[in-house]
């Protein structure tokens, strides 16, 4: 770099710059500015001491916070005309000798470690082991998902129970109502959770083939789990007849095997098989056909 | 000579006690030496255009974010046992929830300052981010990004993925309902990847979501891991920015070997230090008097429970509406399954990010110029990279829209699936129509602007 490549242009400091000079700019706002934070900094610990609410404690921090800043900023404006300097850019091909050097050093540097040809080889390759060895680590971090993305907590004969462990019984709905419903002893299972409708007779429902004997007295119960991205399919539209996820909107026909009719689910939530026992408790026939959920990809 | 430098001189001549700035200087060359390269530095020339200060907003963010964030790890729990809450908000008393949401009722209804600082923190977050974004499009279409910035383009690119990323931990951390399901779609979106989805998504997560140990994970990498992270790119960010220097506005006496600007200190340190403050008091207003994540209002997260007009943090609108647009096209191939949140989750952010970070040497081969440059274009002067940057910001707005749409639905009394047709429609249709009316437009006052 050249010794002293900067010099200031224009006027310099303009003489006249004592109050009243050409170039004078009242103070008064900088003061203001201070003065708020002066009030600011002061309303702040009075106001903390007392227990004030967030809306006077933040007011004041902000008054004293903008005060200062205010008077900072005007300050530095005040001077930003003061002095306009100039100086150069970095340009790459200005030292190209330095460059030249530089490639040498690193040149000669490399070719002392590089020329034992075999000891360089062994320690690109004991070092490249050693590094893929440490991602055994992440198996520290969680389980394999064997088979818990394949199963839930209902098994054949598992009772229904509301959230509170209620069991629920063939008189428990009306026609045309729906509770959330847990196997018993699992109301914390999150993949088990299902919507139980009271269908009744409505003429709308399609039994679809091969589950004749799933929807016992107008019961019909689905995963409650998006297919999309796994948030509960919470919203039911009494009249359509749909249950929506209040995530993304998918929209599922509950009269026709809970198949997306909207959004961008693009699986039907998994129907459970549903059994009413000797003592008019509703039971699950089995756990889910199919997986619940989001898809993965070893699932189709 | 002014009657100040008389003054100098005489105290000078005449041994007269030193100025405590002349002692400052005394003691920093003993003890570190170079005091001829810190003198120069003290006139490193800033340039004086408001342009500037978009990249120094975000900065003044991180500091915000960092000390209001210090204070809050003083009374956070990263512990998901459950206890049952006796605190001060009523509505939720008895209700058993996870200590890290109670530690979150807690800071922010009885620890003093506690919920001003929550939401300064937040705000931060939000504004950091638009920061980022506003300062990313001035550096694009100003041309910022070329030799020999490119690096740095791709630090600062970084940056706001690594930022963004920071939101949305920083979003998952009180175990509200909001939060617990952003992270189970995270879950499901881990999931759909092909091959490694669920062994990647499981060993994220410690298990099948929802795990307990969850928001523990989260902790360390929101408050040290990102932070430092974040930290060390902005340093390197800003480090080429001092040995390169700003670039500049085309004007008098500008070229790519000269800069014109005003010296550090004191014109430009004074006046930074007071955007700093403005900064500072603007988002400290924000967080006293506007309201942000209301977590008491959601309750606390359970896996069976969730909640409609759902949001996530602004920014990740754009991809909340890419997961609502994309159509439900679950592939079967052979016994496997390809979930169709895959394509908007996980290749369309892909998509998205790879061509910027590329940008430059894309514009670089489209251009066939790589020369360096100093001094900045305006926008006008590229009508080509004006459509594709306006093309690109009417695709992430459409989409952003997409990701209130329910919200939108309901205000306005429209029909959702409507409304979500409508948008499917546009997000296609409408960046080429903005992108070819920009260039359109863009070239008339080219040619304007080359004649006169």
């Amino acid at each position: 770099m050249s010794p002293d490549p900067r010099q200031t242009s224009g006027a310099p400091a303009p003489a006249g710059h004592g109050p009243r000079g050409p170039g004078w700019v009242p103070t008064w706002p900088a003061t203001v500015g201070l003065l708020i934070t002066l009030v600011g900094a002061v309303g702040f610990a009075v106001s903390f001491i007392m227990d004030a609410s967030t809306q006077w404690l933040g007011g004041f921090l902000a008054a004293a916070l903008l005060g200062v800043g205010l008077a900072l900023a005007y300050w530095g404006r005040d001077l930003a005309g003061d002095e306009v300097i100039t100086g150069p850019y970095p340009v790459p091909h200005e030292d190209a000798e330095g460059r030249a050097a530089l490639g040498d050093a690193l040149d000669d540097s490399v070719e002392v470690i590089t020329r034992r040809h075999f000891l360089t080889k062994m320690l690109v390759f004991a070092g490249g082991v050693f590094v893929l060895s440490q991602v055994v680590l992440l198996g520290a971090l969680g389980p394999r998902p064997k088979n818990s993305l394949r199963t839930t907590s209902w098994r054949a004969g598992s009772r229904l129970v509301t959230f509170d462990g209620v069991p629920v019984t063939r008189d428990t709905l009306a026609a045309g109502t729906f509770l959330v419903a847990f196997p018993e002893g699992h109301t914390d299972s999150a993949d088990s959770q299902i919507t139980l409708l009271r269908i009744g007779g409505d003429p709308r429902f399609k039994t679809l083939a091969g589950r004749e004997t799933w929807s016992p007295e107008g019961y019909v119960a689905y995963s409650r789990v998006c297919t999309h991205a796994g948030c509960p399919v919470a919203q039911y539209e009494d009249e359509a007849r749909v249950i929506v996820c209040p995530c993304h909107q998918s929209t599922f026909d509950l009269m026709d095997g809970a198949q997306p009719v909207a959004g961008p689910a693009g699986r039907p939530l998994p129907q459970l098989p549903l059994a009413i026992d000797a003592q008019g408790n509703l039971t699950a026939q089995s756990d889910f056909t199919v997986p619940i959920g989001p898809g993965f990809w070893d699932e189709g | 000579m002014s009657e100040h430098r008389l003054k100098k001189s005489l105290g000078r001549a005449f041994g007269a006690a030193p100025s405590p700035a002349r002692r400052a200087a005394r003691w920093l060359d003993r003890n570190l030496g170079g005091s001829s390269i810190l003198r120069e530095e003290l006139r490193h020339i800033f340039p004086d255009s408001w342009a500037f200060f978009l990249g120094e907003i975000a900065l003044y963010c991180f500091i915000v974010l960092v000390v209001s964030g210090i204070f809050l790890a003083l009374f956070f729990h990263a512990s998901q046992a459950i206890v049952v809450y006796h605190g001060s908000y009523h509505p939720l008393a008895g209700v058993p929830m996870s200590d890290a949401y109670s530690s979150v009722l807690d800071l922010s209804w009885n620890v003093r300052a506690g919920l001003l600082i929550r939401q300064v923190h937040h705000w931060a977050a939000l504004v950091f981010v638009a920061a980022l974004i506003i300062h990313l499009m001035r550096m694009f279409f100003t041309g910022a990004y070329r030799r020999p910035r490119r690096i740095n383009w791709l630090i600062g690119l970084s940056l706001l993925l690594l930022v963004g990323f920071n939101g949305l931990m920083g979003y998952s951390l009180p175990d509200d309902l909001l939060s617990g399901t952003g992270l189970r779609i995270a879950f499901s979106i881990t999931e759909s990847i092909p091959f490694i989805g669920p062994t990647m998504a499981s060993v994220l997560f410690g298990g099948d979501f929802p795990t307990t140990g969850i928001i523990a994970r989260i902790y360390p990498v929101h408050i040290f891991l990102l932070p430092a992270a974040i930290a060390g790119l902005l340093g390197a960010h800003l480090g080429l920015l001092w040995l390169q220097r700003h670039t500049e506005f085309p004007g008098p006496g500008r070229n790519d070997r000269t800069m014109v600007g005003s010296p550090m200190v004191p014109q430009y340190a004074l006046r930074t230090t007071g955007y700093f403050l403005l900064l500072a008091g603007v988002i400290t207003a924000f967080g006293a008097l506007l309201q942000i994540n209301p977590v008491w209002l959601y309750g606390p997260f359970r896996a069976t429970d969730a909640t409609t007009s759902a949001q996530p943090d602004w920014y990740m609108g754009w991809l909340e509406g890419a997961v609502r647009l994309f159509p439900g096209w679950d592939i079967q191939i052979g016994g496997f399954l390809l979930p169709a949140i895959f394509w908007p989750a996980v290749i369309l952010p892909g998509l998205i990010f790879t061509p910027l970070f590329l940008w430059p040497w894309l514009d670089w081969l489209a251009m066939r110029d790589n020369q360096f440059y100093n001094v900045l274009q305006f926008p006008r002067q590229r009508p080509g990279r004006m459509a594709v940057g306006a093309g690109f910001f009417a695709f992430l707005t459409v989409l952003l829209v997409g990701g209130g749409d329910d919200v939108f639905a309901s205000v306005f009394g429209w029909s959702l699936p409507v409304l979500l047709r409508t948008l499917q429609i546009l997000v296609i249709v409408l960046p080429p129509i903005v992108a070819a009316l920009t260039y359109a437009i863009a070239r008339r006052r080219s040619e304007r602007w080359v004649v006169s």
